[in-house]
């Protein structure tokens, strides 16, 4: 036989040791205390969590190294519009599930970051309180030129308009995109330069192949001319 | 002894010191409450609150202050169709009887000695029950506000609430009446003394089954969890203050605060000794008023002991669910009554026994009454919930 | 007040003479703090007793099905993150595995060993939530709630760990993964199976034994075998009615037959709330032991197969399902040879265990139907679409 009310008890003892143990073992507390300038009481995780007062509004304040939030479009170089990526191809506007995205194809083309002209977007709008931070748009984007952004603090006291992104608004450059998600950036990078050796080689390859087709050829009508030469004599 | 009459000085001096420490107790109890229940569930509770215009937090003691000014302005809102005037008298129904019987708790505060020689206002002879005449109003105005609110939620919780206090108000005063059994006088500060001279009632078997219980009904008298049906949040949204807000919501919730400190006040009087404590000595002819080590202490004492219980109070609502409506009166008829009558029985053969002043007489009398008293309960616990027990359960591979 | 149609059995209302008396009609909810979400209860009551109950839903339907229909295959996927948003995972992998079924995409080895761990350690978090949940509308002020959502804490940063986003995953692809988890995410995983078991024990010694908790879910709620078959009931809720039915090891669908687990059932035909309170609490083992076989055995190499570019699956039909935490969740898919689906449909665990909600609180207290709903683990995102 059990003692009288021993569940209630063993229950008390429960949360007696949880009330005792929040004060000593940190990782009991599952909120952080976000009274600014604690340095030990922070995630244990965190990024570039926010320190000090006021730090929370600054650009490159992020919640954690994995975490997405909205969509931003990235540019190689320092002059963003010169360098951006983006050639106003509009799949992500096509694939992304919310319609968030709105692309204005410019109409004359421009020299992009690698000297090849390409079009770019004349406006690229992004309704940061509609998109549902998905994620499709950056793995439909065949340019690398969308990534996500972890940038959390967005509130605005405009109503209508203030949560509208634009195109100045969405532009980061490819060094702001490795702070933040390091290893993401620097896979995507590899893969990127991966695909630049391969493109390389191919057209390298393609061009060899071309050459001694054409060589081949030339053999062939050469010989082919001799033979006719012959035939002729 | 002869009083004088009183002066309305003297009701001053006596009444407005103990309304602004017991607001004041109210303000730092529902700190400590959100600040200990934070804590049982692994969180901070309030922090930021501290001095105004600092980053001075002060473990967020602020709070209490920010909640206060936030209900003074919040909207007063009354529910078209709702009974006006009940609606309104409801709160500070609730509100008076609970301050009211403050002031017949034996509490020595250093003033009250020094008004004119010695007067001792409010040491009743009829104390206890006075005390539980006028804590039954608190019924009415629980009804009042469910009835005027005009709304089904607030209906249940009225409904709930009048059969849950008339239910516990019995086991209550049967356990109380142990007390006053052993002593042989309904005075406060009688009771006190008497526990001074022999031992702290819940030191005894009787005496402790009757604690238990007095404090199980206490919980269930200021709709506290496990019993708090009345206002089931997760089931009729907020019971009988379901349509109240701002100050008069404050009311109802200092009212609940108050009617806490009371309880656990005369919990402290009839069990633990009240005042008593080390470095306090009760005078055998002066009823109520002790000799002290420094000009408080006992007042000190009293109000440690209220915070103890108050704590239990806290810890048990943070780990317990709420019963349901006929487990709860299933508990008070059929377990708490039977046995407060058992234990009625029990004390008196007890006080018989210890009437013979045999040492070997009176350990076997505490002995068998322990064992008697223990064994009934699990009888009434075994028939009342027998089937309930855990399962077995079985795997499929 | 209208005299009750359909009520109780055995019920009869006590009519006395000179006294009117009626019924009391409570609509409990769509704004109310035990439903879970906008899920409305229209009650009849005789005094505490529920003498006659009305779900009502669809307050947050949002035309999942529909939208689905008219957009492409892969643009559905984050939208079946909202359909539990408890779950997003195990939404995901039934989308995923109706998807894969249409065109046979090969899922690699490390990718299934991934989707397994993914979908037990959000077994996990849906079981402690619920049963926190469960507790809070018995009364308790939430501190089962919070201690389970500590722990569930560290398994959200796992997922957002593996994808960024703690509780909308939208990880799965066809054929695969979208990414692979970060360096070190195994060990980190490893770490948090391998402290859950004490957390487990705390949970159980505050809950399992309270007396209260036990008389008020015993008897409470009663879902015969019969009924819950015939209802379609699925999950937790159908073992806990004395049927032993469990998909991952009927279909065996993924890898789950590399593992070795048990399933718990009850065997007597009682199926009150609180077997399918202990049910779930005895799953959770359970989903341990295979998280460990998972993560011990789990191989490297490529996280997604060789999908199509442009999905576009010739015209057929697949019907796909898995074992969710809260019972079968189900795909249904027609293709027509578009990129988009014909008919895409959902076959929503909760809606279908919430069809017997009036059948187990007849003739109940007012606060058990409250319980009995809390049992029943609805997420009303599921419920409405």
């Amino acid at each position: 036989m059990t003692l009288l009310g021993s569940g209630i008890f063993k229950g008390m003892a429960v949360t007696f040791r949880n009330f005792v143990g929040s004060y000593f073992h940190r990782e009991r507390l599952p909120t952080n205390d976000y009274s600014w300038r604690t340095e030990g009481s922070l995630p244990q995780h965190a990024g570039d969590y926010p320190k000090e007062e006021g730090e929370q509004l600054r650009d490159t304040t992020t919640v954690t190294n994995y975490s997405r939030n909205f969509p931003m479009l990235l540019h190689d170089g320092s002059e963003p519009m010169d360098t951006i990526r983006c050639v106003a191809c509009q799949i992500c506007e096509r694939s992304c599930p919310p319609q968030c995205i709105y692309i204005e194809k410019s109409t004359e083309k421009k020299e992009d970051s690698s000297g090849k002209m390409q079009f770019y977007p004349a406006t690229f709008d992004i309704d940061v309180s509609v998109c549902m931070s998905c994620q499709i748009c950056v793995e439909v984007c065949p340019f690398d030129a969308i990534v996500m952004n972890s940038q959390f603090e967005l509130s605005t006291p405009n109503r209508f308009g203030g949560l509208l992104l634009h195109q100045g608004d969405l532009l980061k450059s490819n060094d702001y995109y490795h702070k933040i998600h390091p290893e993401e950036a620097a896979a995507r990078d590899k893969r990127i330069a991966d695909e630049k050796t391969a493109k390389e080689a191919k057209k390298k390859a393609a061009a060899e192949a071309a050459k001694k087709k054409a060589e081949a050829k030339a053999g062939a009508e050469t010989e082919a001319g001799d033979e006719k030469k012959e035939v002729a004599e | 002894m002869s009083l004088e009459p009183l002066t309305l000085t003297d009701i001053l001096i006596a009444t407005v010191p103990l309304m602004l420490i017991f607001a004041t107790l109210f303000a730092f109890t529902t700190w400590l409450e959100r600040k200990a229940l934070a804590r049982i569930q692994n969180r901070i509770g309030p922090n930021k609150v501290g001095i105004p215009c600092t980053r001075i937090g002060l473990f967020g003691l602020g709070q209490p202050a920010a909640d206060g000014i936030k209900m003074i302005f919040k909207e007063d809102i009354v529910p078209r169709g709702a009974d006006r005037l009940f609606h309104l008298l409801a709160p500070i129904l609730a509100l008076i009887p609970a301050m009211l019987v403050l002031c017949f708790l034996p509490l020595n505060f250093p003033w009250i000695k020094n008004i004119q020689g010695l007067v001792k206002p409010f040491m009743l002879d009829g104390a206890v029950i006075f005390f539980f005449a006028i804590t039954g109003l608190n019924t009415l105005a629980v009804f009042m506000a469910g009835w005027a609110s005009r709304n089904k939620y607030s209906l249940l919780g009225g409904i709930r609430a009048v059969a849950q206090m008339v239910s516990y108000e019995i086991p209550l005063v049967l356990s109380a009446v142990i007390v006053v059994m052993m002593v042989g006088s309904l005075n406060a500060a009688e009771i006190v003394k008497e526990q001074a001279d022999e031992y702290w009632f819940i030191l005894s078997p009787w005496g402790f089954t009757a604690f238990v219980i007095f404090f199980i009904a206490a919980l269930a008298e200021t709709n506290r969890s496990p019993f708090d049906l009345p206002e089931a949040e997760s089931e009729i949204i907020a019971g009988y203050f379901t349509e109240y807000s701002g100050f008069k919501f404050a009311l109802f919730f200092l009212g609940e605060y108050i009617a806490m400190f009371a309880i656990s006040g005369l919990a402290v009087t009839l069990f633990l000794g009240g005042g008593d404590g080390p470095g306090v000595t009760m005078n055998p002819e002066d009823q109520g008023l002790a000799t002290e080590a420094f000009p408080g202490l006992s007042a000190v004492w009293f109000l440690a002991k209220i915070f103890a219980l108050i704590a239990v109070m806290i810890w048990l609502r943070g780990t317990l669910p709420r019963l349901r409506v006929d487990q709860l009166m299933g508990f008070a008829w059929k377990f708490m009554l039977p046995l407060s009558i058992l234990n009625i029985l029990v004390a008196g053969f007890a006080w018989h026994a210890e009437q013979l002043d045999n040492t070997i007489i009176t350990v076997i009398t505490w002995v068998i009454s322990f064992a008697v008293l223990y064994g009934a309960a699990s009888g009434l616990n075994q028939l009342n919930r027998g089937k309930v027990r855990p399962r077995e359960y079985k795997y499929a591979e | 007040m209208s005299s009750p149609t359909a009520t109780a059995p055995n019920y009869e209302l006590i009519q006395q003479d000179g006294l009117e008396t009626s019924l009391l009609e409570v609509s409990m909810g769509p704004h109310h703090p035990s439903t879970h979400g906008v899920f409305r209860m229209d009650v009849k009551l005789d005094g505490e007793t529920v003498v006659d109950l009305q779900p009502v839903f669809g307050y947050l339907h949002r035309n999942h099905e529909k939208l689905a229909e008219n957009m492409s295959y892969l643009a559905s996927m984050p939208f079946t993150d909202r359909l539990d948003y408890f779950n997003s995972m195990t939404n995901n992998w039934a989308y995923a595995l109706a998807a894969e079924k249409l065109v046979e995409i090969e899922v690699p080895e490390r990718a299934e060993y991934l989707r397994v761990i993914m979908a037990e350690l959000t077994r996990l978090v849906n079981h402690i939530s619920l049963v926190g949940f469960f507790i809070n509308d018995l009364g308790a002020l939430g501190t089962p709630l919070l201690y389970a959502f500590r722990e569930r804490e560290k398994i959200m940063d796992l997922f957002e760990q593996a994808s960024g986003a703690r509780m909308m995953c939208n990880y799965f692809r066809f054929g695969g993964l979208r990414n692979d988890v970060p360096e070190g995410w195994l060990d980190r995983t490893r770490e948090v199976v391998d402290r859950f078991p004490d957390f487990l024990d705390e949970y159980e010694k505050l809950l399992c034994e309270n007396e209260i908790i036990l008389s008020r879910t015993q008897g409470v709620g009663c879902l015969s075998r019969d009924l819950a078959i015939s209802a379609g009931i699925t999950g937790p809720m159908l073992r806990a009615s004395g049927v032993n039915y469990d998909i991952r090891k009927v279909d065996q669908y993924g890898i789950y037959n590399r593992f070795k687990f048990r399933v718990p059932y009850t065997d007597d035909d009682v199926g009150d709330c609180y077997d399918r309170f202990m049910i779930r609490m005895l799953e959770m083992r359970e989903s341990i032991e295979i998280l460990k076989q998972a993560l011990r055995d789990i191989p490297g190499g490529d996280i997604i197969g060789k999908a199509p570019k442009i999905f576009k699956p010739k015209p057929a039909e697949a019907y796909a399902r898995v074992e969710g935490p809260k019972g079968e969740l189900g795909f249904y898919l027609i293709a027509d040879g578009t990129p988009k689906p014909y008919r895409y449909r959902v076959r929503p665990p909760s809606l279908i265990n919430l069809t017997v909600l009036r059948d187990m609180c007849l003739s109940q207290k007012i606060a058990d139907a409250v319980v009995i709903l809390g049992s029943i683990d609805i997420v009303l995102g599921e419920v409405d679409r």
